[in-house]
């Protein structure tokens, strides 16, 4: 531990050491149709994709329902299978690891759900589902565990009472809180957030970001928080990607994207954050059409069916994610 | 955030609010279910203290002896069921066939309920391949002849096991389908829910995601299913019997005593015969039948409290 702190100091800001570097990732389910079952296409849930995430950082992805942002996380913690790419957790190649190694490997990657309902187990006290990934692992002293599950509970502020009860007796706040307990639990290096408040009411859900963000610097997490809505990104994030149709169309700095937003997409979602100030207040940019089917996704942009600023060539050349500025990447025609 | 809680105080509540302890509850407030559980537990009791009992409710307690001067006499001070047309009486075997149906429908329930569990959840866990190969034998058991299983199985067991067990053998291997393929649709939808993946996630491994997450979760769908089965299984022990296929003759079962009293003047001049197990197998499958109803109530996490 005190190792670790020294060398997180003594690493300046810049020059921090990548966590996870995803390198064109791929998910695709395969769609089964037909007499035999047989596979007759893909959706295409993460069609290439790569971004890096720096020790004690945390990476906003954000996008629309359904753009594949859980496909993302999910196949990032090898709960999905790949379909494609690598991804290099802590320096290792964890893409095709299995059983026993990838058992002991889940030791430092853990999740937070996006249903606080759904994500625990109704059959089981909270004080089990917060030791079993303990048990997991380690061979610990009974009482030690208890009063170890108990001190966590009190951290992500709940009474130690809640050991002994199950999950239908908590709103879903305090299920979400259960929930990050869980996560935190075996005390992971990077923790995937799946939209973790957008279940949860507005009262509650700036609670659960800043227990989040207090819990990061006490523990030295890194975060890959995912979630559909900018301005919740923004609260949490030192880099923010965005994600259209299974592809990553825009990687830049919080204050980049927000400042400079480059691709059309980042700029439609952009203008329809709600601005309280009406001198700052712009033109709303309206996207026009639905988002196509990642299944029979457009050829060349996968953007180009709406975007305002399409050009010809779009829709024949997949323009690459490139960088257009220092840290700042976009896929678009126009850089 | 941290202020107002006590280290070590807290101790465990009295009142458990686990999902089993709700149910238990619930279950114990539906009077017709509990009346139910009540008789059945008086006819289980009876039947298991059947040798203790016998003696004392009947001149003869012997189950097999025929006896010549002794042949269909009705009901009576000293024959309180009276006695069949071999001589035997009435009540005796009402007892000892209690604890045969019992026993060939409970064993059978265990063997199909077992198999069908593990067969079913892992299909549904495991998917893909091992899902359809599992699948496709199951279709293969529930197309069995259960003739030829019993004739094939009686004589590979011939001496080795006695003819009751046989019985419960075919029974139980040939019926676990059922249970297989609703255990499977369960755990296939139970198995979509975000917290078997968080259980992959730190790393449970699947033995356990099974047991410890899975099978809690389909528990009510399976002891729902295990008591319409128990129900049912002593109806198809009086069949079989009935028909000559099923316990051995001179095992005395409410299946061989209807079986046995079968003859047109028997069952239109001498209902005494018969009417005993008949009603002992209706009352005991209508209070396992309310029995099942109150548990999938009481199961239910969405019905009143
Ligand atoms: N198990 C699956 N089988 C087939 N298709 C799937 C599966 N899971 C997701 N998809 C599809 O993949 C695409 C991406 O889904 P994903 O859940 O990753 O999106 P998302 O960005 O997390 O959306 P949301 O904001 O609704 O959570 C969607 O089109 C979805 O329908
Ligand atoms: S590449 Fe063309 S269609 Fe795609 S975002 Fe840029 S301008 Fe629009
Ligand atoms: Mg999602």
């Amino acid at each position: 531990m005190t190792t670790k702190e020294l060398t997180e100091q003594g690493n300046t800001q810049k020059e921090r050491e990548n966590l996870l570097e995803v390198k064109n990732l791929k998910t695709y389910y395969p769609i089964h149709g037909g007499f035999f079952k047989r596979v007759v296409g893909n959706v295409k849930a993460v069609d290439d994709i790569s971004f890096t995430i720096k020790k004690g950082e945390t990476m906003g992805l954000v996008g629309e329902s359904g753009c594949g942002k859980s496909t993302t996380g999910r196949t990032i913690l090898r709960l999905i299978k790949p379909t494609g790419g690598q991804i290099i957790f802590d320096g290792e190649d964890i893409t095709r690891i299995s059983g026993t190694k990838l058992r002991k490997a889940r030791q430092d990657f853990q999740m937070v759900f996006q249903d606080p309902y759904a994500s625990l187990n109704p059959m089981q006290m909270v004080g089990d589902i917060i030791s079993e990934p303990i048990k997991n692992f380690e061979r610990r002293d009974k009482k030690e565990l208890v009063e170890y599950v108990k001190s966590l509970l009190v951290r992500v502020g709940l009474p130690e009472a809640a050991y002994y009860k199950y999950a239908h007796e908590f709103s879903g706040g305090q299920r979400q809180r259960i929930g990050i307990a869980r996560a935190l639990a075996l005390n992971p290096k990077l923790i995937i957030a799946d939209e973790p408040v957008s279940a949860l009411d507005v009262s509650v859900q700036s609670q659960v970001l800043n227990l989040l963000k207090d819990l990061q610097e006490e523990f030295g997490l890194t975060y890959l928080f995912i979630a559909h809505d900018l301005s919740v990104v923004k609260h949490m994030s030192d880099t923010i990607g965005v994600m259209y149709l299974g592809n990553l169309v825009e990687v830049a700095s919080n204050k980049d994207l927000y400042s400079e937003p480059l691709h059309p997409y980042t700029q439609a979602l952009i203008s329809a954050i709600p601005e309280p100030d009406p001198k700052l207040r712009k033109e709303r940019i309206v996207l026009q059409g639905d988002v196509p089917s990642p299944a029979n996704p457009p050829t060349g942009c996968p953007f180009h069916t709406r975007c305002p600023m399409a050009q010809e060539i779009c829709s024949q050349e997949k323009p690459p994610l490139k960088e257009v500025r220092p840290g700042h990447h976009v896929a678009c025609v126009l850089y | 955030m941290t202020t107002n809680t006590a280290y070590g105080a807290v101790k465990r509540p009295e009142k458990s609010s686990s999902p089993w302890a709700i149910a238990r509850r619930k279950f114990l407030r539906n009077k017709l279910a509990m009346i139910s559980t009540v008789f059945l537990g008086i006819v289980i009791l009876l039947s298991l203290l059947a040798p203790v009992l016998a003696p004392y409710l009947s001149p003869i307690p012997d189950i097999t002896k025929v006896n010549i001067g002794k042949m269909s006499i009705p009901p009576n001070d000293e024959y309180l069921l009276g006695t069949d047309k071999s001589g035997r009486d009435v009540m005796t075997r009402l007892l000892y066939g209690g604890r045969i149906s019992l026993l060939v429908g409970a064993s059978a329930t265990a063997i199909v309920v077992i198999l069908g569990t593990i067969v079913g959840s892992v299909a549904g866990f495991f998917g893909g391949a091992v899902d359809s190969l599992l699948m496709r034998f199951t279709d293969f058991v529930l197309n069995f002849p259960f003739l030829v299983f019993v004739i094939v199985l009686n004589t590979i067991l011939y001496g080795i096991v006695d003819g009751l067990w046989v019985l419960i053998l075919v029974i139980g291997l040939l019926s676990w389908g059922g249970v297989a393929r609703i255990v499977r649709s369960k755990v296939l939808s139970e198995r979509e829910n975000e917290y078997v993946l968080a259980a992959i996630s730190i790393g449970t491994p699947p033995a356990k995601i099974i047991i410890k997450h899975l099978l809690p979760n389909v528990l009510s769908t399976i002891i729902v299913q295990a008591t319409l089965l128990f129900a049912s299984l002593i109806v198809a022990e009086t069949g079989l019997s009935y028909l000559g296929f099923g316990v051995p003759e001179e095992t005395p079962s409410w299946g061989n005593m209807l079986a046995f009293a079968n003859e047109p003047d028997v069952l239109q001049g001498k209902p005494w015969m018969w009417m005993p197990p008949a009603l002992a197998v209706t009352f005991t499958i209508l209070s396992i039948n309310f029995i099942g109803e109150g548990l999938k109530d009481a199961l239910n996490p969405k019905s009143q409290r």
